[in-house]
């Protein structure tokens, strides 16, 4: 708990958020997002990272969770635990380094030890602490474990003793995970080829906001899919440059292309565009890799593994998955007006290095900091950032064919160019933030 | 047959000052078709194919981001990018057949939509002899911070 931030009384939070608009201030708000950071970041399941980080006893990742430092680490009986990085005796954070591994942990101030669990087990001269009320043994004195679950090998942690469980909370959105990791011909993904970490000016719904936000590509990213347009169109139809090329002109897609694809809504906040079709859709199979899907899955449940498209799929607030592409982006909230983006790929187990070369082609063309499709959505978060400072209207809205979200009993569906995800997204914000019904 | 160390450099300083000017379309014809631009995104990274990278771009990437840098829509060149390069410590590690691998230390400050940026690091070119000057087969950029959070990189640096 921050006990610095001045506090907001729940029916001023409340109107903050409607069931078509939002208030611009939580998107500005310092206060806003120190309470965000209290109540969703610090109880909602937030995503912190996958077991292949971790094989071995002792390794660990260092990493933020709702701005605190944790680790990741695989302890001496072969748990996966996530720890606050933080040593029991001055607060220092015990480890520095982004990843490795240890025997154990030791304070870099006081040499104070602690075994892979977290758990305190050496304090230099400890005589002097001899008749006075610190007990070694005592839990408040070890790095403290918070709450871990896996859903097949990712791993997501919550600050919320009360939080439903994992799988009920991933709910059915639950999919594209599963669909990440059926890609793989062995069923299984490993974490591969280096991470991208992109520096946003803009506030972090701003970034999960537009995930499936379909009514943009075709104004923000007209830009880079002209001149690639321009540019296949010099190419001969045989030409081998068409392949890289072609990545980007499906992010011109028309509203009506976009419109079909649909967005489906979820409790807790997740949604995806997508399923049947996506953007990514008609990028070309590898016919190495077809032939490994089929040995392993055969004729039908490779068309059906294969046949789901879903675009992005955010697990509300902290991660979106591209099954499709085999890329995460990891949403890490600095301030109100400042978020950090990781982009991470995966390996499909079984499959040819082909599938991760491509993987990483995607992953720099469209998510790395040199991207030009990435470059003008970070523009215009910012000048949304920008123009949120003008008086001339305290809202923003988002009414898209509000009204009309079909009830499908365990989701809510909507055509794709709907604003349903960000109503979504609201839904759930204000569950955690004023405990209002999902 | 030896290279000139200064012939070397006024190319370098040549392809400096085109991106000081942000000419790409001039910029791309100083690489051989086959050439490619790489900035890694983690220091001596090895694989540009295997690895995610901040650049990596080919013939293809060059065509595109040069036609992409002159469109009136893109939200991101809205501003004119401007450029000063600075390039010392020129130094010709391998002389082949043919080709010289070249390296040198940059100074780059950048400057757009009211921000300042400076990138500092290594340059590594693969050039090789093309009428009476040279062409660019490889430019290899290593940015001290590249494992940073960093923001969009706007051009080539």
């Amino acid at each position: 708990m921050n006990i610095m931030h001045a506090t907001i009384m729940d029916t001023a939070l409340e109107a903050l958020v409607q069931e078509s608009k939002a208030h611009k201030s939580v998107y500005t708000d310092q206060r806003v997002f120190e309470l965000e950071m209290e109540r969703i970041w610090g109880k909602s399941w937030i995503y912190i990272g996958h077991i292949s980080q971790v094989p071995e006893t002792g390794d660990y990742v260092s990493l933020e969770f709702a701005n605190m430092p944790v680790l990741l680490v695989r302890d001496q009986t072969d748990v996966v635990q996530v720890l606050h990085n933080r040593c029991g005796h001055k607060g220092a954070k015990l480890v520095g380094k982004p990843c490795g591994k240890n025997g154990r942990f030791v304070c870099p101030y006081h040499g104070w030890t602690y075994k892979l669990d977290g758990q305190l087990v050496g304090v230099p001269h400890m005589a002097g602490y001899d008749g006075t009320a610190f007990d070694k043994a005592a839990p408040e004195y070890s790095m403290q474990k918070i709450r871990t679950e896996t859903h097949r090998g990712f791993v997501f942690a919550t600050l919320n003793e009360e939080a439903v469980d994992l799988k009920a909370w991933l709910g059915p959105a639950a999919i594209t995970i599963d669909n990440l990791c059926d890609r793989a011909p062995e069923g299984d993904v490993e974490v591969a080829g280096g991470t991208l970490k992109f520096s946003h000016d803009c506030n972090w719904k701003l970034f999960t906001e537009n995930l499936n936000d379909t009514m943009h590509p075709m104004v923000v990213h007209r830009s880079v899919v002209d001149a690639a347009n321009q540019y296949i169109s010099t190419l001969p139809e045989d030409s081998q440059n068409r392949t890289e090329a072609e990545i980007i002109p499906p992010f011109g897609a028309s509203y009506e292309k976009f419109e079909a694809s649909g967005i489906v809504g979820f409790p807790y906040g997740h949604h995806f565009d997508g399923g049947k079709t996506s953007i990514h859709a008609n990028y070309s199979v590898d016919p190495d890799y077809k032939a490994a899907m089929l040995t392993a899955y055969g004729e039908q449940r490779t068309r059906e593994i294969l046949g789901y498209n879903s675009h992005n799929t955010l697990y509300y607030p902290s991660v979106t998955f591209k099954s499709a592409i085999q890329n995460i982006r990891i949403v890490r909230p600095i301030a109100a007006n400042k978020t950090i983006i990781e982009t991470v790929s995966f390996r499909l187990k079984g499959a040819p290095d082909s599938m991760l070369q491509k993987t990483l082609l995607y992953s720099r063309l469209i998510n790395s900091n040199g991207s030009m499709v990435g470059a003008d959505d970070l523009a215009v978060y910012l000048r949304v950032q920008q123009g949120l400072r003008s008086g001339g209207s305290d809202w923003v809205e988002f009414h898209r064919n509000h009204g009309s979200d079909k009830d499908l009993g365990d989701r809510l569906s909507n055509v794709g160019t709907s604003d349903l995800d960000v109503r979504t997204q609201f839904r759930a914000w204000k569950h955690y933030m004023v405990g209002a019904k999902l | 047959m030896s290279n000139d160390l200064w012939e070397i450099e006024q190319f370098l300083y040549q392809e400096a000052s085109l991106l000081d000017r942000n000419d790409l379309d001039a910029w791309v014809n100083l690489y051989t078709d086959d050439g490619t631009y790489w900035m890694p995104v983690t220091p001596e990274q090895e694989d540009p194919i295997n690895h995610i990278s901040l650049f990596y771009d080919d013939r293809t990437i060059m065509e595109i981001r040069r036609r992409n840098m002159k469109h009136p829509r893109a939200a991101s060149k809205e501003h004119p990018i401007r450029s000063s390069h600075i390039i010392a410590n020129v130094r010709v590690l391998d002389e082949g057949q043919g080709s010289i691998t070249v390296t040198s230390n940059f100074h780059c400050v950048m400057y757009a939509a009211g921000e300042q940026t400076l990138y500092a690091g290594t340059y590594t070119h693969g050039l090789v002899h093309a009428e009476s000057s040279f062409k660019i087969s490889s430019k290899r950029v290593d940015i001290i911070n590249c494992d940073a959070a960093l923001g969009a990189i706007l051009t080539y640096i």
